[in-house]
């Protein structure tokens, strides 16, 4: 046909040139960094939290510091979304030109973030800093990445259990010692008042989900030799993803409410009086405080499998990392410093309730407040974290194990075959990332 | 969109019908000042210069990018690329939600499109029955769906639907039902949303083309004592039959390649995926997941499907005789 | 047309067509209704469990909300400008490319013209990802220049297509009287062909100017760290979280945002109806 050979010849040719030009494939960004400039604007990407005013006000105060003894240099601080800070800040890498100088990251992220070559690589810088060696352990690990330091970290983060002491008391009821009892509690209380969720859970909430599975003694993967492979369907691992997606239903938290909560959400609803439980961070104190529920909740960790046991906990936690692009590594590197200092973290303490990263501050954190207790307690008694693999960045920016709970609790599929699935998933990218 | 009818078909038609072709002359010799040289492309050469880099560029970078490894490693953090070959595409086609996003597509446009072509048609005849004060209502009606923005139209059908505040649950006493939990529910709400913004192009366009066709045609069915359904079916709509083939095939392309809706009001593409379309799906593999390359391949998957719908709308207008 | 109608229907069947269209303009116009209703609510009717077609205390609390927030005015008249610039810019290209390809004969003529009607069902959602790399390495990311370029380029197809009707329809008689009568070509262009194109050029600008104003994902895609650069949309985004929805705000922004393209609207809706129908004929 006439029609076709007029398109023919071009196209063949387009597939051709295609196929021998490799090399004009769009170039890596170059993010490697052009000078040290020692004056002007100095830009920072920092998280928005629930309830984000203190926060803002104890930066403003450290950037103000900052500021006055760093002559010709300025600071613009903006805070970003969590959720949607995988795209914004890749999109920085990808564009090293409109990248901030510091961005504030999860700790899930460290090593993705370094083999995306996003970020700068400070050992030496940490390793001058006096206030770093009293900086605790585990917080210290996970800004580290093959031996090499890419960020001071900012916070630590558990989370336990919230409850309201007021409906517990009205039923009758005690503070729930076991999964089992946590979860027949959620059911009663449901029951008793219709209007409340027993236990708010989120079908997109990993972090308060994994508790669940750890409990049982399950694992999200196991290291091989250099990578890892997924056990996330293992069966103490099943065991574990049943618990947790038994509480989603008409009998405690309704799936079409609950299945695409986050962690954010189901704290908001239990701020606001709709939840009679939730599991929440530290951090999540101060927008509770402000809540409709002051005063009447306390909090207890979270308990596992055997009674009176502690369920292990997700050791999350925040740093701050100076961009491998920043053209103002030094200035940068001081205003880290000052951000993550003893100083500012106990201030961040007592305006959000951050776990200081540390150990004399966060012993005199918990000394000032019991709030603190049971977080501390859940820290001692084990706190586990996510595969150190980069490849862990991309498995959490593909909602792999929302997607496996929203499967489940949507009834899509069984717990054998969403496990199933999102294994595979996580060995692709395990292999990928090599 | 053009519509060029030479020659009439079954029905008779008067001069005035499709409009008058405007034939080359062949024979004439074309005066000095006319000869065609560098001018054509002199005026061209704006719009050549930008799709070439906007459009072509970028649509061989696309085809380039899914045949090699592509990830944010390569992107930003320095790793070499590799050529795939078709390895991206074998992933993909491996890949069951691939075929059930795909699926869901093509499922999802023949529903818009039937819907919109249904209640366009329906609404173009209901414009000529009636007098200019109520067709002038529903016209201005039409065209502030139509100018809606896809974004603003997204979140308000949004708010209709929401189980707790939306009007709808209440008038049709449904509880807190959420409409973007289940995925039908989902998918009925965002076809309902496209409905309400593509018909009125469907409307204006069969409308005028309604108009088109001499009177005389149309009162004599009448006065024959056609129904008006017969009256469409055997008068109006072979005569209307270019239009009738521009709008569907435009309606297919828009539908298929529906995005910000789907985005917006399922959140990304609903619990669990479950309300994906290609568009969406593409573009969640290669910003969210950062596998540019994998998004790339399904770009261009999406890419061959529509240049498929075309070639089949080029040989339909071929056959009817337009002169390209 | 304006008394009668274009069918000779009787009586009751066209009283009771007429309602029918009454109802179904209603029924199409009511979630327009009900957004700018929703901006003026205060917030406590809002979020209340009865959503009542009225109110009775309007306020402007959702606006004074939606403009507090940070260079919301910034991004409206960045919109503007990226969609005011499309429109002409395409509007000019399309015509000198729809008048090359129709009243001109040349090699590749026709090749051409399949190639504007391939590159229309482009989905152009999947070229973010390589256009990003292109405008990154041009310089123009956090620019309104990223915006402007995609969109004008994407909507040149569509435009030469619609365009090509009208410019077929000036009768070659009348060029050549322009020619005898002494006009240069770029003379017959401008001042006779562009004029009586122009019915043409403001239905296919009502398009490019939708298109553009709509636009989220380049506007989120290109424009991340200067974030004065950004658009309507993600203004409207920033209240739009799953669970928390601010639906006042929201409303009142999604009203700010519609208001512009309907008073647009509006004023080309003759030229709009007639021109489509230009198009159709011939």
């Amino acid at each position: 046909m006439k029609l076709s050979a007029r398109i023919a010849a071009p196209a063949a040719a387009l597939v051709l040139a295609g196929l021998t030009a490799t090399a004009c494939a769009p170039q890596t960004s170059d993010t490697s960094s052009e000078g040290d400039k020692k004056t002007g604007t100095l830009r920072v990407w920092l998280f928005q939290e629930v309830g984000n005013k203190p926060k803002q006000k104890v930066v403003d105060a450290a950037v103000a510091a900052f500021e006055k003894s760093h002559e010709g240099a300025e600071v613009e601080v903006e805070y970003i979304p969590v959720d949607t800070r995988a795209q914004r800040i890749k999109a920085a890498f990808n564009d090293p030109k409109s990248a901030p100088d510091l961005i504030e990251y999860g700790n899930t992220d460290t090593a993705g973030y370094v083999k995306d070559g996003g970020l700068a690589d400070i050992s030496k810088e940490f390793a001058a800093w006096d206030e770093a060696k009293d900086t605790d352990p585990t917080a210290k690990q996970s800004v580290t990445v093959d031996g090499s330091v890419y960020g001071a970290p900012l916070f630590v983060g558990v989370r336990a259990l919230y409850y309201r002491t007021d409906v517990l008391d009205e039923l009758g009821i005690e503070p729930p010692k076991s999964q089992a009892e946590l979860i027949s509690t959620a059911k009663k209380i449901h029951k008793e008042k219709p209007d409340l969720y027993g236990l708010a859970v989120g079908g997109a909430y990993t972090y308060g989900a994994m508790p669940f599975i750890w409990a049982q003694g399950g694992e999200l993967a196991e290291e091989t030799g250099v990578t890892y492979r997924s056990a996330i369907n293992s069966a103490k691992a099943r065991k574990g993803i049943e618990a947790y997606t038994s509480l989603f239903g008409d009998d405690n938290c309704p799936a079409a409410k609950c299945a695409a909560m986050g962690g954010n959400a189901t704290v908001t609803a239990f701020a606001s009086g709709k939840a009679a439980m939730a599991i929440g961070g530290d951090f999540s104190h101060a927008a509770v405080e402000a809540g409709a529920v002051k005063g009447k909740y306390a909090v207890v960790p979270l308990p596992g499998v055997k009674e009176g046991s502690i369920a292990p906990a997700f050791a999350g936690g925040n740093n701050i990392g100076v961009l491998k692009s920043s053209s103002h590594r030094t200035l940068a590197v001081d205003l880290m410093k000052s951000l993550t200092g003893k100083k500012t973290q106990a201030e961040m303490f007592d305006a959000m309730g951050f776990l200081p990263t540390y150990t004399d501050v966060l012993e005199s954190a918990a000394e000032k407040e019991p709030f603190v207790g049971p977080f501390v307690n859940t820290l001692g008694a084990g706190a586990k974290f996510v595969p150190a693999s980069p490849a862990w960045g991309q498995i959490d920016a593909s909602l792999v194990l929302p997607t496996m709970f929203q499967e489940i609790v949507s009834g899509r599929k069984d717990v054998a075959a969403a496990s199933d699935d999102a294994a595979k998933k996580m060995d692709t990218a395990f292999a990928e990332a090599g | 969109m053009t519509a060029d009818t030479t020659t009439p078909r079954k029905t008779p038609v008067g001069p005035g019908a499709g409009g008058v072709t405007a034939r080359p002359p062949r024979r004439r010799p074309a005066s000095p000042a006319r000869r065609s040289g560098w001018t054509p492309w002199l005026y061209l050469l704006p719009a050549l210069v930008l799709l070439g880099g906007l459009l072509v560029y970028p649509i061989y970078q696309l085809g380039l990018i899914s045949f090699l490894e592509y990830t944010q490693a390569q992107v930003s953090g320095g790793e070499p690329t590799t050529f795939q070959g078709f390895g991206n595409y074998a992933t993909l086609f491996g890949d069951s939600q691939f075929w059930q996003v795909l699926l869901a597509t093509v499922v999802f446009a023949a529903a818009c499109v039937v819907a919109t072509l249904v209640t366009g048609c329906a609404l173009a005849v209901l414009l000529t029955r009636i007098r200019a004060v109520p067709r002038l209502a529903l016209m201005l009606a039409a065209l502030g769906a139509w100018a809606t923005p896809a974004i603003t139209g997204s979140t308000v059908w949004v708010f209709l639907f929401d189980p707790d505040f939306g009007p709808v649950n209440k008038v049709l006493g449904l509880g807190d039902f959420s409409w973007t939990y289940g995925r039908w529910s989902a998918f009925a709400l965002v076809l309902l949303e496209v409905l309400w913004c593509s018909f009125p192009f469907v409307m204006v366009t069969v409308y005028a083309g309604i108009r088109a066709i001499p009177t005389e045609v149309l009162e004599a069915a009448s006065l024959d004592g056609a129904s008006q359904w017969r009256i469409w079916r055997s008068v109006m709509a072979p005569m209307l039959r270019p239009i009738l083939i521009v709008v569907t095939i435009q309606s297919v392309i828009w539908d298929f390649k529906v995005f910000t809706q789907i985005y917006v009001m399922t959140n990304g593409g609903g619990i669990a995926g479950q309300n994906l379309v290609l568009n969406v799906y593409a573009y969640q593999k290669a910003f969210a997941s950062s596998q540019y390359s994998l998004g790339s391949a399904i770009g261009v998957v999406m890419l061959v499907i529509l240049l498929a719908v075309t070639l089949v709308y080029l040989r339909l207008v071929r056959r009817q005789g337009e002169e390209l | 047309m304006s008394a009668r109608t274009l069918l000779r229907v009787r009586r009751p069947g066209r009283l009771a067509a007429e309602a029918a269209a009454l109802v179904i303009a209603a029924a199409v116009a009511f979630p327009l209704y009900w957004m700018v209703l929703s901006a003026f609510k205060p917030a406590g009717e809002i979020q209340s469990t009865e959503a009542r077609p009225w109110t009775l205390a309007p306020s402007l609390d959702s606006f004074r909300r939606v403009f507090e927030q940070q260079e919301f005015g910034r991004y409206f008249l960045n919109s503007l400008v990226v969609a005011g610039t499309v429109v002409i810019a395409s509007a000019l290209i399309a015509f000198l490319a729809a008048t090359a390809v129709t009243r001109f004969r040349f090699r590749f003529r026709t090749t051409l013209l399949i190639m504007f009607l391939v590159a229309q069902m482009v989905p152009v959602e999947a070229l973010t990802i390589p256009l990003f790399f292109l405008m990154r390495d041009f310089g123009q990311l956090n620019t309104l220049g990223s915006l402007i370029l995609p969109h004008l380029a994407f909507s040149l197809p569509f435009a030469i297509w619609m365009l090509r009707g009208f410019v077929k329809a000036v009768p070659e008689a009348l060029e050549e009287a322009a020619y005898i009568d002494g006009a240069s070509r770029t003379r017959f262009l401008w001042q006779i062909l562009f004029p009586l194109v122009f019915p043409g050029l403001v239905a296919t600008s009502v398009f490019s100017f939708i298109s553009t104003w709509n636009d989220f994902l380049f506007a989120k895609s290109f424009i991340i760290s200067d974030t004065s650069q950004s658009t309507l949309p993600m203004a409207l985004l920033v209240f739009f979280k799953p669970d928390e929805n601010d639906w006042g705000g929201i409303m009142a922004a999604s009203t700010v945002m519609t208001v512009p393209v309907l008073v647009f609207f509006v004023l080309v809706q003759r030229r709009l109806v007639s021109g489509l129908g230009g198009a159709v004929k011939d």
